[in-house]
Parts: structure tokens; sequence; C-alpha cells
């Protein structure tokens, strides 16, 4: 469990759960990382205005702001910096609520260290990624749509709209591979870091909000489409 | 989701039922109007003067009863559908908030297990991970004996090892348990009066009681915690006056927060825990206890004052008492 060119990375531990807290503290603190843990929604924000971060783990149920409450504010003024959710609901409504509030990736309580620490990993492996890749070709145009993939807005038309750094993410992957068949399960793998086997609505989702981001009409798309039985396909 | 889904349907029943009730209006109509001829044309012939009466007021008196019995029932219906809707949203929460009640030790008690499984971790850590289990452990354990007993209690047949005590020794050690347990330190509460007379209670079941309270305090306090109690008691009753400076509870608040899942919001403190049973089990065991539990607060930050009355050994009757100091098991 090393955390590679990653140590000493700033995380931003929201968790009002002391007993939680400490040990998320600690084994953080243990692959390199530097940790400073906000106990309510309220420190979370002044933290993250004062400081700056690579990173956050947000619980949802939070004194004074809720979790949805803080990603949303610190949407407004950071559009990249990756959001990871702590939940214990497990009801897809709340999955897809923390997701469209600006969070990048959810886990649901009880989960299990290894797989935190590994997306952990990926959300800052990815983070580097799309900062060199964006660098090479910061805006990119198709049909109606511009996309600034450095300040994360993008517009339809006239409609101006801010991705979420994931979103980014996965636009950029599948902007990269034009034309090409990508499956759900190498979407798991390189754009979020994942065991295929973990949960493949996540990749629909987000599918979803391309979609209705950049196509005229989401349910008949002419940009993102799906291929039955093998992925998604961008073409233009 | 779902709540959305029960409005729906019983918006639609209530509809459907103003259409049946509207229909047999309808048809009432229908009918006296139709046989109101047949009626004057035969009444004329047979019986004119015993027609005439009864055509006029039978149908109108029986239209009137069955126009009013199809409203009452209407509303009844809507009435209890409503209490229904209510009930379905506060059950609701109160199964996402024990959820996550229940999910939160367990993740954190998974989290050191597999920390001390991976890592090499330093004794004193050690230590320090293992007291954070017990702690969880202990919470996961009083959750699920809240629940399992209010089903209990609810039924009567929840056992409690009623025992005579002197009363303000009895309360003064309890509470001060329950102060350490929630971490109010000795400079945030004040236990104040007498109360040299002697109760029958149950050490576990109002050991819950004090918990409850002084949790709560704790919980909605927004600024440092501080709570008074007074003791007193006389001939007849003694009185706990448990007074916290939270945020307190408005006055038409005061007799549903001793309701089954009951939760109160307030935007001062936002997202407290908690799961809406702990105020319905205290009142539930100090009523099993023949005693009596209220509330006074102005609200608008200027905290609360629940008074426990428990009668006093000398008062309880006979019977009372061979109930409460009945040590069988009866589960």
């Amino acid at each position: 469990m090393m955390a590679e060119d990653f140590k000493g990375s700033n995380i931003l531990l929201v968790e009002d759960e002391e007993t939680l807290a400490v040990g998320l503290e600690y084994n953080l603190t243990e692959e390199g990382y530097l940790v400073k843990w906000a106990k309510n929604g309220r420190e979370a924000v002044g933290f993250f205005e004062k400081d700056k971060f690579d990173l956050i783990i947000l619980d949802i149920m939070l004194p004074y702001l809720n979790g949805f409450e803080v990603a949303e504010r610190i949407r407004k003024t950071d559009p990249q910096i990756p959001i990871l959710m702590l939940t214990a609901k497990t009801e897809s409504g709340d999955r897809v609520k923390g997701l469209e509030k600006g969070a990048d990736d959810y886990l649901t309580k009880p989960f299990h260290l290894h797989e935190l620490l590994l997306r952990v990993k990926g959300m800052l492996k990815r983070k580097n990624w799309y900062k060199r890749s964006y660098e090479n070709q910061p805006v990119y145009k198709f049909g109606i749509n511009e996309i600034n993939f450095e300040t994360l807005t993008c517009w339809h038309g006239k409609v101006e709209i801010r991705l979420t750094p994931q979103e980014a993410v996965l636009l950029k992957y599948l902007v990269e591979r034009k034309g090409e068949i990508v499956s759900r399960k190498e979407l798991l793998e390189n754009v979020w870091h994942l065991n295929p086997e973990v949960e493949t609505r996540t990749v629909d989702i987000f599918i979803g909000r391309l979609r209705k981001y950049f196509e005229a009409d989401p349910a008949n798309p002419i940009y993102f489409k799906s291929i039955r039985g093998a992925g998604y396909i961008f073409e233009q | 989701m779902r709540g959305k889904h029960s409005l729906f349907y019983h918006i639609l029943i209530f509809i459907l039922a103003q259409l049946v009730w509207l229909s047999l209006l309808g048809i009432w109509i229908y009918w006296y109007v139709s046989n109101y001829i047949v009626f004057e044309k035969v009444g004329e012939e047979v019986s004119p003067q015993l027609i005439y009466d009864v055509q006029n007021a039978l149908p109108f008196v029986l239209g009137l009863i069955l126009l009013i019995g199809l409203s009452l029932i209407t509303s009844l219906i809507f009435r209890h559908l409503n209490v229904q809707l209510r009930l379905t949203k506060l059950y609701d929460n109160f199964i996402g908030n024990v959820t996550h009640e229940l999910k939160s030790p367990l993740s954190s008690i998974q989290l050191y297990l597999e920390t001390l499984k991976q890592r090499d971790v330093p004794l004193e850590k050690r230590k320090e991970f293992i007291d954070m289990m017990m702690k969880d452990a202990d919470r996961l354990q009083s959750l699920i004996n809240s629940i399992l007993e209010i089903s209990a209690q609810e039924k009567k047949r929840l056992f409690q090892d009623y025992q005579v005590y002197q009363a303000d020794l009895f309360v003064k050690e309890l509470i001060e348990e329950s102060f350490l347990k929630f971490r109010v330190g000795k400079e945030s509460y004040r236990i104040t009066g007498e109360a040299p007379c002697q109760i029958v209670a149950g050490k576990d079941a109002m050991k819950v009681v004090f918990d409850n309270l002084v949790d709560n305090a704790v919980k909605y306090s927004v600024q440092k915690v501080q709570i008074i109690v007074s003791l007193s008691c006389n001939s007849k009753k003694i009185t706990i006056l448990f007074t916290d400076f939270g945020i307190g509870i408005a006055a038409k608040e005061h007799k549903k927060i001793f309701g089954k899942f009951y939760r109160i919001y307030n935007k001062e403190i936002p997202n407290v825990k908690g799961t809406g049973l702990g105020l319905y089990r205290v009142k539930e065991i100090i009523r099993a206890h023949s005693g009596k539990i209220t509330v006074a607060s102005e609200g608008d930050a200027r905290g609360a004052s629940f008074k426990i009355e428990l009668p006093a050994y000398s008062e309880l009757s006979k019977r009372k008492l061979k109930k409460l100091l009945k040590t069988e098991r009866y589960n």
C-alpha cells in the first residue's frame, strides 16, 4: 500500500464520527498523506477556504451543513478538486444526488480499508493525468459544444455548463478514443480505477449526465451512443 | 420517492371517493326526480294525504342521511390516509436514521480490525484502537437494545428489576454516570435540592431516561453544555427538574417530541443524529413507573426543562407495589 508519487498530498477529511475519523486519519497518514480533519460541514468549508487541498473525503450526514451542501459550496469555487463521498445511505437516489452535487466518487459504509485507499490513490492519479492531458489540448469542440478542459467550463450553444472533474476525465477519455467502442469495464478500470465488478451503474449515470449536457435530445444521442452489449462510443 | 408515490395514491383514492360520492348523489337525485312524478300520480289516486307526506318527507330524510353518512365516511377515510401517510414518512426517516446509526459504528470497527490486520500498529495505538472499537460496540448494543426493548415495552413484556431506593441518592448516582458517559464535565452541570424519600424504580430503565436527557442536552446545545438538575419531594411524589440551556423546543412540539420516531428540526443546529425513539422510550418508562414527564420551553435558544414526577413509595397502592416489585421475567 504505497502512495507512490502522491505522498505529501493534502487531504481534507470531513467526518463527524470521531471513532471513524481517528482510524481514517491514522491510515491516510501512514500512506504518506497530510490529513486535516473537519468535524462538521461548517468547519469543512472554513478549512477549504483557508488551505489548499488535493482531495476531499466527505461524509454526507454532518452537523450544520450536510455533505451535499458542502460539495455544492466547494464546487462553486473549485470545480477540479476530487471529492470522495462516504455514505451510510444505500439508496441509489442518494448516490445520484451526491454525484450531481459534485462528488466524483462514493463509497458506502461499511467499506474495506484497501478499497478506500485504492480509490483515494486512483482519484489523485486521475487528477494528475488530467492536468497533464489538458495542457496539450485545453479546448475541444464538437457540434455546438465547446469544452474548456482547464476551467471545466463548457458551452452547449449559449448555455454554460460546469463539469465536475470526474465528468471531465470521462469526457476526455472518450474524446481521445473517438470512434472506438469503449466498454463499461474499460471505463471503470481506466477512468475510475475500480474493480469492474464493483458498480456498473456509475458509468451509466455519468454517461447520462454527459448526454444531458451535450445532446440536443438525450433520449436519442448522436455523440454519446450506447452499443448494446459492448459499451459506449463517442462519435462526431 | 416512496413518500411521493404514497401521496399520489392517497390523492387518487380521495378523488375516486369523491367521484363515487357524487355518482351516488346523482343516482339519488335521478331516482327522486323520476319517482316524484310517479308517486304524485299514484298518490293522488290512492290516498292523497298519505302519499303526499311520505313522498316528500321520507326520501328527503333518507337522502339527507345518506349524504351526511357519505361525507363523514369520505372525511374519515381521508383523515385515516393522512395519518397513515404521516406515519409512513416518520417510519421511512426512522429506517434511514437507524441504518446510519448502525452502519457508522460498524464501519469504524471494520476499519480498525482491517488496520490491525494489515499494519504493524504500535502498542499504544493498538490500545487506543481497541478502546474505540469497544465504544462503537457499546453504541451498537445500546441502539439494538433500544429497538428491541421498545417492542417489549409496548407489549408490556419488558422485565424491569424494580427495587425500593432512597430517591436522591439513586437519582444522583445515575445522573452522574450519564454525565460521565456523555463527557459532560463537572463544570457543566449542577445538581441542587434534596429528595429524602423513597421511590420504587428500575435502575436500568431509569438509566435509559437520564442517558437520553443528557444525550439530548449535549446534542442540542450550540454553545457550551450547561445542565441544572433540581430534586425535591413531598409525601406524595418526587420531582426531578432537568434543565438545559440548548436550542429549546417550540411550544407546538412540546407534545410531539414524546411521539414515536418524532424528531425536531432546527435550522440553528441541523442534521442532529438520532432515531426519534429516545423521548418516546423515556415517556414509556416513566409511565411504567406510574409517573409523568412534561416539558417546558420557550423555544428560540432558551433551553428546555423536563419535569419528571414519580410517586413516592408510601403513595403506591398495594396492588401497584405488588405489580412493580414482581421480579419474575415475563419474556
